[in-house]
């Protein structure tokens, strides 16, 4: 049997042995080993008595008052204005606002830019004052969205059955025109008159389904729209109520059924 | 780290010196403990300390802000307990006897003959086992004193004496191997 050797001994007082457990089978069944082991163990817990005299709460404060003077006094480093701005907790806060406003801002304006290249709503003035004629502002309106109608009609009526380079702006002008068709069509409700009225439904109805058609304007409901405007005569309609409002603004005349016209 | 040590370090990097008291007035027991067990010597424990907490100070800089200052402190403490053991070792050799042991060729310190009936006195054990710890070299006492009295691991101590764990712990065992030598007449008596 190979006996253990002091370093083993001494490693395994300190418990930094690896080989801890075959140390402990060894020093279990060597009586030798064993005796060494605890007189190493007795003489190691003899140094333990050396202890440092201890010393009273104030120790500290009279070690710094004795070196003290002695310590220069560090110069604060010197900061980069970037620093000193990200060190001030206001200045910080400040800055996190003004970005997140900028933020919203920004997105914000970015929003309406988008809505408005996208939808391009006709502007329709109304006049807030009672008292001043608003027909004229009315007339140029009407007179300009059947002008628009018209044109979506014509294309519709001439549309290319198999482009589809056509069928995006297409839905995109009915989209537009869809709106301003309402507003007019509401206006026209207070003329009394059933020809404008008659046209704006058929032309609202076209309208609606050509901007709601499912799955896009593709050839079949191009088609379908063609055999509808052809059905009610809507541009038909269109057109004589636009030669009609023309003629009116080229006389100066007002039509004897009020409203609008 | 300690917030209140890190708190106090940048007070003192920005120019409060007096933050670094509260520093002092924290860890210097720790450092005096360690100090004198290196040192034997109270006096020499307490210029141990106060030359700690200056090198600390100068350093202060230079400290790693995700170290713990504490630690740091410490190994400066035993760095400057074991310049004040080697200093006092050239001093001492200067009155070494002619004896020709080798086991005492490092240093010679007072170590009246004491006989069994003098050695009951626990007065007297302290001052042998004083004497013996004295009487190793100033590496070997300091690894000794960090392990088996501060329980620090071999590789801490290689790093407080700035030398591989594997010389840290040959370091321990030569002192705890001298010790044993030097107390085997207390051994005999008791």
């Amino acid at each position: 049997m190979t006996h253990l050797t002091e370093e083993e001994m001494i490693e395994q007082v300190y418990g930094e042995r690896e080989k801890t457990v075959a140390v402990e089978r060894h020093l279990a069944a060597c009586p030798l080993c064993a005796a060494a082991f605890a007189e190493l163990q007795r003489d190691l817990a003899e140094v333990d008595r050396i202890q440092a005299p201890l010393r009273d709460d104030l120790y500290g404060a009279r070690v710094w008052a004795a070196i003290a003077d002695s310590l220069p006094v560090y110069k604060p480093r010197p900061r980069s204005l970037w620093a000193a701005f990200w060190s001030n907790p206001w200045l910080k806060g400040l800055s996190y606002a003004a970005i997140t406003a900028l933020l919203v801002a920004t997105a914000f304006y970015a929003g309406r830019l988008s809505e408005q290249q996208k939808m391009q709503p006709p502007v329709v003035h109304i006049n807030p004052k009672p008292t001043q004629p608003k027909q004229p502002i009315v007339v140029v309106v009407l007179d300009d969205h059947l002008d628009r109608s018209e044109r979506f009609l014509v294309q519709l009526k001439h549309a290319d059955l198999d482009s589809a380079d056509q069928a995006l702006p297409m839905r995109d002008e009915a989209r537009s025109l869809l709106t301003a068709n309402r507003i007019c069509r509401q206006k026209a409700d207070k003329t009394s008159d059933p020809e404008l009225t008659t046209a704006l439904d058929h032309l609202d109805r076209l309208l609606a389904n050509a901007a709601n058609a499912p799955g896009g304007l593709n050839a079949q409901s191009i088609a379908k729209l063609q055999d509808e405007m052809n059905a009610d005569g809507v541009l038909f309609e269109v057109r004589v109520v636009r030669s009609r409002i023309a003629h009116h603004n080229a006389t100066g005349t007002n039509p004897e059924k009020g409203g609008i016209l | 780290m300690d917030r209140n040590d890190h708190a106090a370090i940048q007070a003192v990097l920005a120019g409060d010196k007096d933050a670094y008291g509260a520093l002092v007035v924290r860890h210097s027991q720790t450092l005096f403990r360690v100090a004198f067990r290196i040192t034997g010597n109270e006096a020499d424990a307490e210029d141990a300390v106060q030359e700690a907490f200056l090198r600390g100070y100068r350093k202060l800089e230079g400290f790693e802000s995700r170290a713990n200052f504490g630690t740091w402190i410490y190994r400066i403490a035993v760095h400057c307990a074991l310049d004040k053991v080697r200093r006092r070792h050239i001093a001492e050799t200067l009155r070494v006897s002619d004896s020709n042991d080798p086991e005492q060729d490092q240093v010679q310190v007072a170590d009246e003959a004491a006989g069994p009936d003098r050695l009951l006195l626990s007065g007297e054990i302290r001052a042998m086992q004083m004497a013996a710890l004295q009487s190793l070299t100033a590496t070997e006492r300091t690894a000794f004193v960090l392990r088996h009295m501060e329980d620090r691991s071999t590789a801490e101590i290689g790093a407080a004496l700035g030398i591989d764990p594997n010389a840290a712990k040959q370091a321990v065992f030569r002192a705890v191997q001298k010790m044993r030598r030097r107390l085997a007449p207390l051994r005999v008596a008791t």
